[in-house]
């Protein structure tokens, strides 16, 4: 295959705008989710509906942390603790355990606004820029080979990759510009944008990414929708789960771990 | 209210500095990696002998790391595998994207 000779003027108004552009548009999103959490007020819980949602969630909370930390607390504490969750006939596990399935339709928590638009603003600062983007250089920019990518690649690649090219023989090293989208895009300008930001945007991003990465894959449901069918389930296995629990105090080890300590210490 | 996940064995450990520690690595990753997409892209290298660079660069930065803190790494991370191995794979593709941008422009653009 002989080198095709690819004209400078492609690079000065398609490569390098390709480039900056989606740079600009990366730093603008972050600098749109600063302000936009800047302006977040709390939320004020309005409906019946959710105080009885937020009660649910405080009850796994607390059974959850207990499960977890149970080394801190002695033995009657925990006990005490447990009891009062588990207990067979007053405990809040069991109580709560006996609540009849929520109807699937009603708790889509569609109704309250706070939920519809946290929605509306991943959506906005995620999908849109992305779909925004795509059909910018899609509709400028097909139709040309842009570039090469240095390493070799199967055919398979060859309708991704060189979209909107039509010649067959063509290497398959050789790329439209819709591929440098997506090389871009995967490639992680948002971690470049990580460095000039400092860690604010940490956990923002992680969002984004994960959520188009979940959509991709074809599941529809976002990370925050927990479980909304079935609370009873949900409190018996948590119930099941501290009923399991084999407690022992951490204070009991103590001594061990400080002669532990002080061995690594005076050894170095 | 998300609480911050605490277990058990965490307890030892001071929270706020391995933060702080796992961030300036993460820093460091990143800057390796633009180097050595930099250094493949220029220097027009083809298909494994690049990846064969951001491997040798992505251990070189390791080493350093490991000089700079005299090889004591459980005072500084949690695991010696944390600290210089994990994140290989999430920085190739930041990698792989300089490489294509500079390789592109310098050698055939």
């Amino acid at each position: 295959m002989s080198d095709i000779l690819i004209d400078d003027r492609i690079r000065d108004w398609v490569f390098l705008p390709i480039i900056i552009v989606m740079f600009m548009i990366q730093m603008f999103r972050g600098l749109l989710t600063k302000y936009m959490d800047n302006k977040k007020t709390s939320q004020k819980v309005t409906s019946k509906a959710q105080v009885s949602e937020m009660i649910d969630k405080n009850i796994t909370q607390q059974s959850q942390r207990l499960a977890r930390l149970y080394g801190l607390l002695p033995d009657h504490s925990f006990k005490m603790k447990r009891a009062h969750l588990c207990d067979n006939k007053s405990g809040i596990l069991t109580k709560a355990s006996e609540k009849p399935a929520k109807d699937p339709m009603q708790s889509m928590s569609m109704m309250n606004p706070a939920a519809m638009a946290d929605m509306l603003k991943q959506n906005l600062s995620g999908i849109v820029f992305m779909a925004l983007q795509y059909q910018w250089v899609s509709y400028f920019f097909s139709g040309f080979v842009i570039g090469k990518v240095p390493f070799p690649l199967t055919q398979k690649f060859r309708t991704m990759l060189q979209r909107g090219v039509d010649v067959q023989n063509l290497d398959v090293r050789y790329i439209s510009s819709i591929s440098i989208y997506f090389v871009l895009l995967f490639g992680g300008l948002q971690k470049i944008q990580q460095l000039m930001f400092g860690d604010d945007t940490d956990e923002f991003v992680d969002d984004t990414q994960m959520q188009m990465q979940m959509q991709m894959m074809g599941m529809p449901t976002m990370p925050s929708f927990g479980q909304q069918n079935d609370p009873g389930k949900l409190f018996i296995a948590e119930r099941t789960r501290l009923e399991g629990v084999k407690h022992s105090f951490e204070l009991n080890k103590s001594q061990e771990k400080a002669i532990k300590s002080l061995k690594r210490f005076l050894i170095q | 209210m998300e609480e911050p996940k605490v277990e058990l064995d965490d307890l030892e450990v001071n929270q706020e500095r391995l933060k702080l520690n796992t961030n300036q690595l993460k820093n460091l990753r990143v800057y390796g990696s633009l180097n050595a997409g930099m250094i493949a892209g220029i220097l027009g290298m083809d298909g494994w002998i690049g990846i064969g660079i951001y491997v040798a660069i992505f251990l070189i930065v390791s080493a350093c790391l490991a000089i700079k803190m005299n090889f004591r790494v459980k005072e500084y991370f949690k695991s010696s595998y944390d600290a210089y191995y994990s994140g290989i794979g999430t920085d190739m593709l930041l990698f792989l994207m300089i490489w294509v941008i500079f390789h592109n422009l310098v050698n055939i653009l």
